[in-house]
């Protein structure tokens, strides 16, 4: 009698610590940041190829790259990771610019994959801008980059930078992590854009491109 | 005669939505700077206008003049803003699109970009930019509810202001053919006595309407 009772209380007990750890863990969550991927899609460039070829190299910090949002007091409020967007987006374009693209593991493995040249990008900053924030009806983002690119040997050729934006009105957004990965998407976009077409323009590129051209005839 | 005999009798659901309508006035005007005219096998695409940094033009309301154009009597075929821009990524986007005919002009020269529209049978390329701003909000409504029940009371009105130009440019001469704008004001009102009734100004349908209308009867050349 008394052994059965004393099953019923450990069990109602063990019952009630379930519970409040439960409890705790909603509390919990309620208080944590929340998580959103970044995920979208881009189009192809309709553009003239670059009869050449190139090695791309995303390094770690860019494929995992991840932007943390604080509140007023300095808590996390959104982590959003948008490195696997910015690989797919970069695998997606460069294809379309260049005859021939080399996703290299390593910068090392860049002279024997015999590329002409390889891109490696690098994110510097990120900003979000939250309509809760600022007041305004958008979402916005901000990102710059540095661009790269280096010889096989890994010397360089040119460096320069370039920044995106991307905006999304609120309107018809259900939440606000639907906002931030429709600014992202619309910022990486505005990237791609900006990339491709100002590519051949920088300078040091420019300069790059016609060395190789003079190569490729005078072969 | 009783509520339920009322509708019984057929008292169309349609005309009452229409009497809980606000009235809305519409202006369209066309300014015309060269002959136009559309072949079965040609098309037009009408794209918005996103270079401001204060409003963009809303994909919506493109899309509803698209969908308007493209039926009727004097259909035209429109492709789609989203797939033209997505086909000629990236000359189309905000940062890059042409804000001249010279432009375009300038843009056709790439081969990419001239084989695309070729494809697509593009005639007219139709920029539509504007925005509905909201203003004069005035009243209060407020809302209750206890255990016998709840409801609200109180007063609300608004005014909405739809501004959209449409400029039209031939491809073949590279030359802005005209320019068609619509301007549509409404106030929305909502009193609430215990149900809030909502007799909305449907300003920003009405222009879509009205510059669907119109552009189509330019682009036919009627």
């Amino acid at each position: 009698m008394f052994a059965v009772t004393g099953n019923r209380k450990t069990t109602a007990t063990r019952s009630l610590r379930v519970l409040a750890v439960l409890g705790m863990l909603a509390l919990l969550s309620a208080c944590g940041a929340s998580s959103l991927v970044v995920e979208g899609s881009y189009p192809t460039p309709a553009v003239r190829k670059i009869p050449l070829s190139l090695g791309l190299y995303l390094d770690e910090n860019l494929r995992n790259f991840l932007y943390i949002e604080y509140t007023e007091t300095g808590a996390e409020e959104y982590r959003v990771s948008s490195g696997q967007t910015h690989v797919q987006m970069f695998s997606n374009l460069l294809p379309a610019m260049f005859e021939r693209v080399q996703v290299l593991e390593s910068m090392d493995d860049a002279a024997a994959a015999g590329v002409d040249a390889v891109f490696a990008p690098s994110i510097e900053e990120f900003q979000l801008a939250l309509p809760q924030k600022t007041r305004l009806d958008s979402y916005e983002v901000w990102v710059k980059y540095n661009m790269r690119l280096l010889g096989p040997d890994g010397a360089y050729i040119a460096d320069w930078v370039l920044t995106s934006y991307g905006k999304t009105p609120m309107e018809g957004l259900l939440s606000v992590e639907g906002g931030i990965n429709e600014a992202t998407v619309s910022a990486l976009r505005d990237l791609a854009s900006n990339f491709t077409l100002s590519f051949g323009a920088v300078p040091e590129v420019r300069d790059w491109l016609a060395s190789r051209q003079n190569v490729v005839s005078n072969q | 005669m009783s509520t339920s005999k009322f509708v019984r009798q057929g008292f169309p659901l349609w005309l009452l939505a229409g009497l809980l309508t606000a009235c809305t006035t519409t202006t369209v005007d066309e300014f015309r700077q060269g002959e136009t005219g559309i072949e079965s096998h040609e098309a037009i695409v009408i794209l918005g206008r996103r270079q401001g940094s204060t409003y963009e033009t809303r994909e919506e309301f493109v899309n509803c003049v698209g969908e308007r154009v493209s039926r009727g009597s004097g259909a035209i075929r429109v492709i789609p803003e989203k797939e033209f821009v997505d086909s000629l990524f990236p000359w189309f986007e905000p940062r890059t699109a042409p804000l001249r005919t010279s432009d375009l002009q300038a843009l056709m020269e790439e081969q990419v970009v001239a084989d695309k529209i070729e494809e697509y049978g593009v005639r007219y390329i139709v920029w539509v930019d504007g925005q509905t701003e909201t203003t004069n909000r005035t009243g209060s409504i407020s809302c209750a509810v206890g255990p016998g029940g709840g409801g609200c009371f109180g007063f609300g009105s608004w005014e909405d202001d739809s501004n959209f130009d449409a400029r039209v440019w031939d491809v073949s001469s590279f030359a802005n053919v005209g320019t068609i704008s619509t301007d549509a004001t409404g106030q929305s009102y909502v009193p609430a006595v215990v149900v809030p009734i909502p007799l909305i100004a449907r300003v920003e349908a009405n222009a879509c309407s009205s510059l669907a209308t119109q552009l189509q009867q330019f682009v036919n050349g009627d």
